[in-house]
């Protein structure tokens, strides 16, 4: 169906050894997939017999959808397992919550959870591969890898990473989109500024190769070609990070005035889910500049590219 | 009943031949090279005698929490690991912040015999902070020290107040710790590596400050204020600063601020999670040279026993603690005395004439008259740290199948054997057992 994809990797923990070249040989098999979802009957046998296992213990009904239809669009099986809060509240270990899945043979668990590092710990536990599907603020892959191949498939003229600039705006602290985001960009070549609040940028991730903190929105946006906003919690507020919601829709909301400053070509990205008004402003979630809904859309060609990889494609 | 160590390398022990034999009767050490007629003979074989180790802070859950460790378990961790005295902390359930609670734990442990079980009380009132705990009571019933644990006094008022009052009794009051509000939720140290792993940090300052504030209390009241464990190299300074201002302290560390560093947590696992935090490694570094320029007092353990199922969850819900009596000995010898970084008598030293001299007990040492508390030190064999055969109900260990040398074969307190290791005591053709009171 596809070409042989060279990816070693047993599970897509993070992306931080991933190399370059395998990206891209996954986004090469993303474009076949892109192609399976524009036939009539989007389905093939790729994935016959394998079981994939849905680990929600943090609750994300669009990414679990998202992965469950990139699952049975190659035919495997999926069981949903949403463990709602933590697994000690039931008196149950994760090592022992895991292990009772375990047994159901499972091929691939998709994991989500609140605290950083859990996938990694899991993945001690099991001889399943595992997709991170989001650990705490450290890492969303596939968010990352969807973003990234949207840009690579939107931005007009595309010839490359190097020398592009990607702006994320908003809560960095708390955001595996952003640290997955960075890791991924930096990779391939381009730049990325982070711009918010500074109570919201830390220092060390400004010390990052081939990362740049601002503080002011225009000035971070200055001659970009992707301009990212994160969703801005309202509990940030409570716990002192910044003052008011007001003044931080006044300082870094995203509008089409601020974006003036971009590349004519800029996109405008949303990680979702979003708050309309609150980080980007109505209108430019809607302009022809947003690549908002393609983000969505492509969630499943590189989720089925990922889960392909890891179970079938897996170079040995 | 008299009995003999011999040919042991003894501590201390200058005069002329490298190995000796030491004799003691009952609780109380005769000499070396006596003679005379001995109910039981010890073969060291150049093995090392030393004072046994004190460590001044041990977490033995008991009362309340017993699955985790409880006095009969922590009692043989202790003594596996060379200890003849420890000072185990009020954090139970119930708090230690009542008199008769404290004097029961104590007939408890005398009754189990083997390692001297000394208690650390409350200071506040159910650990809360609001209200001083009933410290001459407390005292009267034999506690040593008083300390609210691992996060700091909240109210500063109540911490002066405590130390003024603890002063008058000539009670140690165990101070520092770490600033709640600045922790935050943050489960490791805040830098480059909890930024890059995602996971919420504490920063350096929540210790430092908390520390600088129960320091110059204790200047300013006169109190004797120890600070059990001291982990950034700035830390170190503060301390050593006040200390020459005048102010009544004195400073531990615990092994695994010395040996392990905040990049161990890159590997997700719950093992290496502790409070304080893992620093830094040149923390640790700045910490080690500290030890060898006597501005750290003494070595604690810090032994915080969690079960394998507590453990064995995510790096917000698992707990923070090292079980570390039966290693901290032998990790420390491994990777500072072998490779010469630090001597044998100063590492000695930091275990036994430091926290004897912290809580104002007479030096250990081993000579006629004093209280036969020993331990045997096999140098030169080395050994994989293997949890699964711990006598502490905490079978996990950062340093798990590690090889270490300088382990403990025997530990003798009061006279009495209350530990050895597989293999010693049997040449003797005597019914040595491999552990538990006489």
């Amino acid at each position: 169906m596809m070409e042989a994809v060279q990816i070693r990797h047993r599970h897509l923990l993070d992306l931080e050894d991933w190399s370059a070249s395998e990206i891209e040989s996954l986004w090469r098999t993303t474009d076949a997939m892109v192609e399976v979802m524009q036939r009539k009957v989007k389905k093939v046998p790729a994935l016959q017999g394998l079981t994939i296992v849905t680990l929600f213990f943090e609750n994300s009904t669009r990414t679990r959808l998202s992965f469950e239809r990139a699952a049975k669009a190659q035919s495997a099986e999926v069981l949903n397992f949403a463990a709602g809060g933590s697994s000690l509240s039931k008196g149950e270990s994760l090592k022992d919550t895991l292990k009772a899945i375990d047994a159901m043979q499972a091929d691939l668990y998709v994991v989500r959870h609140g605290v950083a590092g859990t996938p990694h710990q899991l993945s001690r536990w099991t001889d399943a591969a595992i997709v991170n599907a989001g650990d705490g603020r450290r890492a969303h892959p596939t968010q990352a890898l969807l973003d990234g191949y949207t840009f690579r498939q939107g931005f007009r003229g595309f010839d490359g990473f190097r020398g592009k600039r990607l702006v994320i705006v908003g809560d960095v602290m708390h955001s595996r989109v952003a640290r997955s985001n960075i890791g991924l960009w930096t990779k391939l070549g381009a730049e990325v500024v982070l711009c918010g609040p500074r109570t919201l940028l830390p220092t060390e991730l400004g010390h990052w190769p081939g990362v740049q903190r601002c503080f002011r929105l225009e000035e971070a946006v200055e001659g970009a070609h992707a301009v990212m906003a994160l969703r801005m919690q309202r509990e940030r507020m409570q716990s002192g990070l910044f003052p008011s919601l007001s003044e931080y829709q006044a300082r870094y909301q995203l509008t089409a005035k601020v974006m003036e400053h971009a590349h004519p070509d800029a996109l405008v990205m949303h990680p979702g889910p979003m708050n309309r008004d609150v980080e980007i402003e109505g209108v430019l979630a809607d302009s022809p500049r947003s690549v908002i809904e393609q983000q969505v859309a492509n969630g499943v060609p590189v989720r089925m590219a990922v889960l392909y990889s890891l179970l079938v494609g897996r170079a040995r | 009943m008299r009995q003999v160590i011999k040919d042991a390398r003894i501590a201390g022990w200058t005069e002329g031949t490298e190995v000796a034999d030491l004799y003691w009767r009952e609780g109380v050490i005769e000499g070396v090279g006596v003679g005379g007629e001995v109910d039981r003979v010890w073969e060291a074989k150049g093995a090392l005698l030393a004072p046994a180790l004190i460590d001044l802070q041990a977490h033995f859950c008991d009362p309340g929490q017993e699955v985790r460790e409880g006095l009969a378990a922590g009692m043989k961790a202790a003594a596996a690991g060379g200890f003849g005295t420890v000072v185990v902390m009020p954090d139970t359930e119930p708090v230690l912040d009542d008199a008769a609670q404290v004097a029961h734990l104590q007939a408890r442990a005398e009754t189990l015999g083997g390692v001297r079980v000394r208690v650390a009380g409350a200071l506040s009132c159910g650990l809360n902070g609001e209200q001083i705990a009933d410290l001459a009571a407390l005292q009267q019933a034999g506690v040593v020290l008083a300390t609210d644990g691992v996060m700091a006094v909240r109210d500063g008022h109540l911490f002066r107040r405590a130390c003024e009052y603890a002063e008058e009794l000539g009670l140690l009051v165990q101070g520092g710790g770490l600033d709640r509000n600045l922790c935050q939720a943050g489960v490791m140290h805040e830098g480059r590596v909890s930024e890059r792993l995602g996971l919420p940090g504490q920063p350096a300052i929540a210790e430092r400050l908390a520390l600088y504030r129960d320091a110059d209390i204790a200047r300013m009241t006169g109190a004797r204020v120890h600070f059990g464990h001291v982990t950034t190299s700035e830390s170190v300074e503060l301390l050593a600063w006040l200390r020459a201002q005048g102010a009544p302290i004195s400073v531990g560390t615990t092994p695994h601020h010395l040996l392990l560093s905040e990049e161990s947590m890159a590997s997700f696992d719950p093992r290496y999670k502790v409070f304080p935090p893992l620093r830094p490694p040149s923390d640790a570094k700045a910490l080690r040279q500290a030890l060898i320029d006597g501005k750290i007092d003494c070595i604690t353990t810090d032994h915080l026993p969690w079960t394998l199922a507590e453990k064995e969850q995510d790096l917000v819900q698992a707990p923070a603690g090292i079980a570390g009596l039966e290693t901290a000995w032998a990790v420390l010898y491994t990777a500072l005395v072998v490779p010469r970084l630090l001597t044998i008598e100063r590492l000695l030293g930091l275990w036994t004439s430091g926290p004897a001299r912290i809580m104002g007990w007479k030096e250990p040492r081993l000579l006629a008259g004093e209280a036969a508390d020993m331990v045997l030190f096999d140098l030169d064999t080395p050994r994989p740290v293997e949890p699964m055969g711990f006598f502490s109900k905490s079978r996990i260990s950062p340093w798990d199948g590690q090889n270490l040398c300088g382990w403990p074969i025997a530990t003798f307190v009061r006279g009495q054997c209350c530990f050895t290791r597989e293999g010693f005591g049997e040449a003797s053709g005597t019914s040595a057992h491999r552990v538990g009171p006489l």
